[in-house]
């Protein structure tokens, strides 16, 4: 009963899976591939699948090139080993239709492995698609007008290696960012040239662990900046703008999440990795925290205001490879709630639970639930339904101020509301902010997948019985910490907390000039805020875990009605989001009313 | 014997133009001073032997040892672990710094010692690995005894008179390298007691999933099972078979951890071994998340140092080749040959994600390193 099935690649994989909002479910028509698949030959090595979605604004000209009459103005562009393709996107409004790309490129020598749109300049009429390659170059094309085609990097003078990211910096029209397998990341203006030459970099600014270099011409040429991060010659993997646009959050293969203001390039925080690299990163919605995936299979989620570590997810079987909130669910403090007002009178309208997905290399699609609880320190013992009673003794996280709650018994349900943006989108296609959200009312939801740390249950008979804590508190053969572990406490021992304290201060203050390498020695992180040891961090289970796919997932994107999923052999899946209820009422289906036919 | 000469003849005259490109490829500013990278000639199908000698030989804490061994013990009696001593010293105190040598001495002590060996066959990596830990930490016993037996003759005739050695139960540094200690915890489903047994092991054999980490195959390696039907447990407090669940975890972490991917599976219908290509990735860097509770170190990290790979479609047939990490980058020994490879290569060894191919290269051992290691 508690063994676990076998891991093998015999499960099935699944075309559907629930959550509380109701039921996900692939859509089958709306599979998107190069036009004409052959068989797939599983090839090893750089299988980086990525996709972009862009929602052109309506244009006048439904007979704009490429939108082909078809109504829909999202278009998505995705590569596969040597291809990259750019189809008219609808969505699970409509079955794909494979035989008339956008726009469809053949590459010699070289394989794209990342691109972005350009949502700033974008028109009906056309876009700008910036691409990298896995051999350093970058080229910027028009995929609709098909006139502009430039090309960055071209002689590889800049960087030789694999562009593992590239991305328009935020409100920009013509600045982008490159990332490099070579440790840098260098942000290009398009409208200038790269030169003949091999760039000579000048010193701009330097900090712990990073510098950054200006090119030292007369007349400005890329790259504008040179950004050099980490360990030498370790990979940065990804990097995503906060929100706002003000922070940049960049992991690497030396395992560390560097967060840096973006204008100042100051670096403002870093958490390490339990082990291994750091594989992707995103920002939560409201740009309060920082979710990144990696070699160590865990889901880690840093707080942006602490600066530290406050939750590691636990679930996937294999390399995390894209970490995305899914801004389109997101539950908020019940003002109603009498206790959440009570305990905290500011943050009534913030968000109480957020919710994260990911997908790895195991084939698997994971969603999580953060919440509040976990989230922020445990002022209160709140959905403590598994902390066992000496967690109650929780310093309260370095908190200053806070205190320890006076009422003991409390429920584990939490008043949520659930809400879900309506639609509701800029431009962009992004949400325009939780706060426009329509509250609707949904069932008390208990956070009954977190427990924390390996806190145990006080009945350790009930081995096998609890599916829900078995995992982490469960199989508790009665065994008993040793003191000083089990009296963990989120900010650990006074020695490492004097260190860590000092680092955050030294990071916050102007450049660290003086860095020692102590600062990114992993064996002396550990136990610190900025990498807690397993059993003194909060560990969240998946709220869902599914196998989606036979092969790697390499990506995830949510939008408002769907979300999107790709895996190495090049497949993009569409999964239609659970028709949605009003009052508890099902609303109109006019959605929806297609997917039946197509389901 | 006259067939194998003539092979290492022609792999060694193969290789003239490799070895400057390996030297060539490190550069020579960058090749580290004291550091020898020598291929071993294949005596026929001896690659399961050779590729766990260099995987050996790039563990730090062990090569040092074995060296350390050759320079305390004078001439002895031949041994597996002389033989062993002998070539990681010849290929410590070469002149040339690339090169492949001949380890025959090393082959023939192996073919007398254990007669599985003693054949043209190919064997199992992970058999060989094995049996040579185990046989070098005896050898090491042995010796230690022999020692004190004398040292208690000739020290004092008069202190003890019952006659049996006392065993010396204090590790060798094979123990202090490879050993670790594995915790089994049963609980008995009718009595609810708890027993608990400890276990030491010198490296730790995992089954292998289809895309998975080899970080989730550990965990499965730890999974609770449900001791039932034929399979119960006996248990002392009900004195009788009872329904129990077990499982075990890692209470002492190695210094070297050595992980065997279980990739030969006996298949009934088929009545021999298939190997299993699944993919399972390694990071360079791991800790454990199967440490029981008292776990005195349970934290520790570890750093990818060496990879036994096999290449072929089956446990006697195929290849076997080895990764290893050398100041700070990776290098390929196949038998003789040997060259540099980017570590991004290194992904060419997880496995594969479909079950197509028949052929695979895929790592087989793993080789960490405790990073807190002296050296």
């Amino acid at each position: 009963m508690a063994v676990q099935p076998d891991s093998g690649g015999k499960d099935d994989v699944k075309t559907q899976f629930v959550t509380r909002e109701g039921t996900y479910r692939l859509m089958t028509l709306s599979e998107y591939s190069r036009p004409n698949r052959v068989g797939y030959t599983s090839g090893s090595g750089s299988s980086h699948v990525r996709v972009s979605l862009v929602s052109l604004p309506p244009g006048p000209g439904s007979g704009a090139p490429g939108s082909d009459g078809q109504g829909s103005d999202d278009r998505i562009c995705f590569n596969h080993g040597k291809e990259l393709y750019v189809y008219v996107y609808r969505g699970v409004k409509k079955a794909a239709d494979l035989s008339k790309p956008v726009d469809k490129k053949m590459y010699k020598g070289t394989n794209p492995t990342c691109h972005d749109f350009n949502t700033v300049t974008m028109t009906a009429e056309n876009v700008s698609l910036v691409i990298g390659f896995s051999t350093g170059q970058i080229q910027l094309i028009d995929p609709i007008k098909k006139e502009l085609s430039k090309l960055y990097n071209e002689e590889r003078l800049i960087d030789k290696t694999r562009v593992t990211c590239i991305k328009w910096v935020p409100g920009s029209s013509n600045l982008f960012i490159s990332a490099h397998a070579s440790g840098q990341l260098y942000v290009y203006n398009e409208e200038l040239t790269c030169g003949t030459t091999a760039p000579h970099y000048q010193l701009f600014k330097q900090g712990d662990g990073y510098s950054i270099h200006t090119c030292r011409t007369k007349s400005t040429r890329n790259p504008l900046y040179r950004w050099v991060i980490g360990a030498e010659g370790s990979c940065i993997n990804e990097f995503a703008f906060s929100p706002c646009g003000t922070n940049l959050a960049v992991v690497s293969q030396d395992g560390f999440l560097r967060v840096f203001h973006y204008d100042t390039m100051e670096l403002i925080g870093r958490a390490r990795s339990y082990f291994g690299g750091f594989l992707c990163v995103c920002w939560s919605p409201d740009g309060k925290y920082v979710v990144v995936g990696g070699e160590d299979d865990l889901v880690t989620v840093w707080s942006f205001s602490e600066l530290r570590v406050v939750a590691r997810g636990q679930g996937h079987r294999s390399w995390v490879s894209v970490v995305a909130f899914d801004p389109y669910v997101v539950s908020f403090t019940d003002p109603d709630n009498e206790e959440v007002i009570e305990e905290d009178k500011q943050k009534s309208e913030s968000v109480q639970c957020y919710r994260l997905g990911s997908v790895s290399q195991d084939t698997q699609l994971c969603l999580w639930d953060l919440t509040e609880d976990v989230l922020k320190p445990p002022v209160r013992a709140r959905a403590s339904a598994h902390l066992s009673p000496n967690s109650q003794t929780f310093s309260p996280n370095g908190i200053p101020g806070t205190k320890l709650p006076t009422k003991g018994t409390k429920s584990n349900k939490i008043g949520h509301k659930h809400a879900e943006l309506s639609g509701q989108t800029n431009a962009t296609g992004e949400p325009s902010g939780a706060k426009l959200a329509t509250k609707t009312k949904s069932n008390n939801i208990s956070t009954l997948n977190i427990s924390v740390g390996k806190a145990k249950e006080e009945n350790s008979g009930s081995l096998g019985v609890n599916s829900l804590t078995q995992r982490l508190a469960g199989f508790s053969f009665g065994d008993r910490r040793s003191e000083h572990r089990r009296n963990f406490s989120l900010t650990s021992k006074p020695a490492e907390q004097k260190t860590s304290a000092s680092n955050t201060v030294a990071l916050r203050g102007k450049s660290a000039g003086a860095a020692s390498n102590d600062t990114y020695d992993p064996l002396k992180l550990i136990g610190t805020p900025l990498c807690p040891r397993f059993d003194e961090c909060p560990v969240l289970e998946p709220l869902v875990c599914k196998k989606i796919a036979h092969e790697r997932l390499t990506a995830l994107l949510f939008r408002a009605e769907y979300l999107v999923t790709a895996c190495a052999d090049g497949c993009v899946n569409t999964w239609a989001r659970p028709a949605r209820t009003h009052n508890g009422e099902p609303r109109a289906h006019r959605r929806f009313e297609r997917i039946d036919l197509v389901d | 014997m006259s067939i194998c000469q003539d092979l290492g003849l022609n792999f060694q005259q193969r290789m003239g133009a490799n070895i400057s490109q390996l030297e060539r490829d490190i550069g020579s500013e960058q090749f580290p001073p004291n550091e020898h990278y020598f291929g071993l000639v294949n005596f026929g199908n001896t690659c399961y032997s050779n590729s766990v000698l260099q995987a050996l030989y790039f563990c730090r804490p062990f090569r040092e040892k074995v060296l350390e061994y050759k320079a305390k013990n004078k001439r002895t009696k031949e041994t597996l672990l002389t033989c062993l001593a002998d070539l990681f010293y010849s290929i410590a105190t070469q002149k040339k710094k690339v090169g492949s040598i001949a380890p025959k001495k090393f082959i023939a002590r192996l073919r007398k010692e254990k007669e599985e060996f003693d054949n043209y066959m190919q064997q199992d990596a992970h058999e060989f690995l094995n049996f040579l830990i185990n046989h070098i930490n005896e050898i090491i016993l042995a010796e230690r005894n022999q020692n004190t037996l004398k040292v208690q003759k000739n020290a004092s005739e008069n202190v003890t008179c019952n006659g049996t050695v006392p065993q010396n139960t204090e590790p060798t540094w094979v123990h202090e390298i490879f050993q670790g200690t594995l915790t089994s915890e049963t609980r008995c489903l009718n009595c609810e007691t708890v027993s608990s047994k400890d276990e030491h092991f010198f490296d730790l054999q995992v089954d292998v999933g289809q895309n998975t980490s080899i970080t989730h195959c550990l965990k499965c390696f730890s999974d609770t099972e449900t001791l039932c039907n034929d399979n119960k447990f006996k248990c002392d407090h009900c004195s009788s078979y009872q329904e129990a669940q077990k499982r075990m975890r890692v209470k002492k972490l190695p210094l070297i951890l050595a992980l065997h991917l279980k990739r030969f599976k006996y298949m009934e219908q088929y009545n021999r071994h298939i190997k299993v290509s699944h993919r399972v990735v390694f990071p360079l860097e791991l800790r454990l998340f199967n440490t029981s509770d008292d776990a005195v170190n349970p934290d520790r990290l570890y750093d990818l140092v060496a990879v036994v790979v096999h290449c072929g479609s089956g446990p006697n047939r195929g290849h076997y080749i080895s990764i290893v990490k050398s100041h700070g980058f990776w290098l390929l020994f196949d038998d003789d040959m040997v060259d540099k490879i980017d570590a991004s290569a290194i992904e060419d060894f997880y496995g594969l994600t479909s079950d197509i191919q028949k052929s695979s290269e895929t790592g087989y051992i793993l080789f960490y390193q405790s990073r807190d290691a002296s050296c």
